[in-house]
């Protein structure tokens, strides 16, 4: 597995992947919707995926001494690793924000979504999502991506757009709560995005080891 | 001792059927599989590599069937396309780099010694190289890995002559150090120069697959050169 993670890495992979994991730090902008950050690591990854259909690169990882399914685990590897060092960066942004820039005037004056955990727990549903539905989209025909891709845009600026707005609605305010306020409500809202972004993964993984068994090269 | 089997391999689409193709793949033995364009050559061969899936029939190599065990059959054999080339935009040296991890057979001097008997330079990249040149790299690849058999797609299409006959004598060199090469083409001339055994396959069906001797011997008629047998063969498939 090694193996295959470091041929994604090495030959797959866009620089883009690599340098948009740098939106993480979005989460640190004030007044703007935080939560653009994960879309834009996730077209980073689109350019992965771009780059490596232009090389031929299905096949040529289908004929590597390995299990086709393997192929599969590999690219998913990929996609998680970026996603989860782009979580990282968000993560140290959030605590930054949630403790040393707690009383700065930008985040107390700021109308948006506010970087605490609950916002990290959607970043990491959203991640789920691009899993999902434009990765698993993808190896339904290991060819095909713009259907997967738009789908996936359209659900994405919705969740961001719903995320923005649920701290507006009377009863939910708790959603943007500033530093370690509520902090039981946070941190469960931050399980809650992490146990979704395991099971959406999981489940794309195993449907797309599955899809990409039957595919006819 | 036969290096593969393929036995009753049927795949159908909507314009297009492969009809119980069977044969076998010797040890040491170059084995030419011909037929025009569009007759199921590269359908077949890619059902060998599973690479596309056959609605019935068997594909084993060393004995063993493909499914279940995919990735050490991989490590045994080697393959190649004539045109295709991937990542066209990397060095061959750092396409190697990531390819020759998973080989545990990798071989550094067999492949320092390819990369000179094809005067390849590491540093270019395919999109660089000519399509006789492009062969030669894919082959370099598959040769070292130490594959036991070499399975190349039309690898004399887009050669020049020289190149061609350049290529006929490594398979032929490769023959002699045991390893198996089957190769598709629709150039009868590469047949009649270093095949030992002939798989004909016309509209999905094979019409013959034995040792090159036997099927002039079997088809032929007033002396016919094997092109000529082909030919009337291929007419008379078009004409029943």
């Amino acid at each position: 597995m090694l193996n295959i993670l470091r041929k994604e890495a090495g030959l797959s992979a866009s620089a883009l992947s690599y340098i948009f994991i740098a939106f993480g730090l979005m989460f640190l902008l004030p007044g703007y919707p935080i939560l653009c950050g994960v879309f834009f690591v996730t077209l980073g990854l689109f350019q992965s995926f771009q780059k490596a259909r232009e090389a031929n690169d299905t096949v040529f990882s289908a004929l590597l001494p390995i299990a086709k399914k393997d192929v599969v685990k590999g690219r998913y590897l990929f996609v998680c690793l970026i996603e989860l060092c782009s979580l990282l960066i968000m993560a140290i942004t959030v605590i930054i924000r949630m403790t040393l820039l707690r009383d700065a005037v930008p985040y107390t004056h700021n109308a948006l979504m506010n970087a605490n955990f609950f916002a990290l727990g959607v970043a990491f549903f959203i991640f789920g999502i691009f899993n999902s539905v434009f990765v698993g989209g993808f190896y339904k025909t290991a060819y095909k991506f713009a259907r997967p891709f738009v789908t996936y845009i359209i659900i994405a600026f919705v969740m961001v757009g719903v995320a923005e707005a649920l701290h507006y609605i009377p009863g939910l305010e708790i959603v943007n709560a500033f530093g370690t306020d509520h902090l039981g409500f946070q941190l469960g809202a931050l399980a809650v995005g992490m146990a979704l972004y395991l099971l959406l993964t999981i489940l794309s993984l195993r449907s797309s080891c599955r899809n990409f068994e039957k595919l006819d090269l | 001792m036969d290096r593969a089997e393929i036995r009753g391999l049927c795949k159908r689409y909507p314009s297009f059927e492969l009809k119980d193709v069977s044969f076998s793949i010797g040890s040491g033995r170059i084995t030419g599989f011909i037929g025009r364009n569009g007759s199921g050559k590269t359908t077949t061969i890619k059902s060998m590599l599973n690479l596309i899936h056959p609605d019935s029939g068997e594909v084993s190599f060393f004995g063993l069937p493909m499914f279940g065990n995919e990735a050490e059959i991989k490590k045994r054999i080697g393959y190649s396309t004539g045109t295709v080339s991937w990542y066209p935009r990397k060095k061959i040296r750092d396409l190697v780099a990531i390819v020759k991890r998973f080989y545990d057979t990798w071989d550094d001097a067999a492949y320092r010694k390819y990369l000179d008997l094809f005067q390849l330079d590491e540093n270019k990249m395919p999109i660089e190289l000519s399509e006789g040149m492009k062969v030669k790299c894919n082959l370099l690849m598959a040769l070292s890995h130490r594959a036991e058999i070499l399975i190349l797609d039309e690898p004399t299409s887009g050669l020049d002559p020289f190149s061609r006959s350049e290529l006929l004598e490594i398979f032929t060199s490769l023959k002699h150090d045991g390893v198996a090469v089957f190769f598709s083409t629709h150039i009868i001339t590469d047949i009649e120069k270093c095949a030992d055994d002939i798989v004909y396959i016309s509209h999905g069906k094979i019409v013959a697959a034995s040792s090159k001797d036997d099927f002039v011997s079997n088809y032929s008629e007033s002396g016919e050169s094997l092109e000529d047998i082909m030919l009337r063969l291929e007419r008379s498939v078009l004409n029943a």
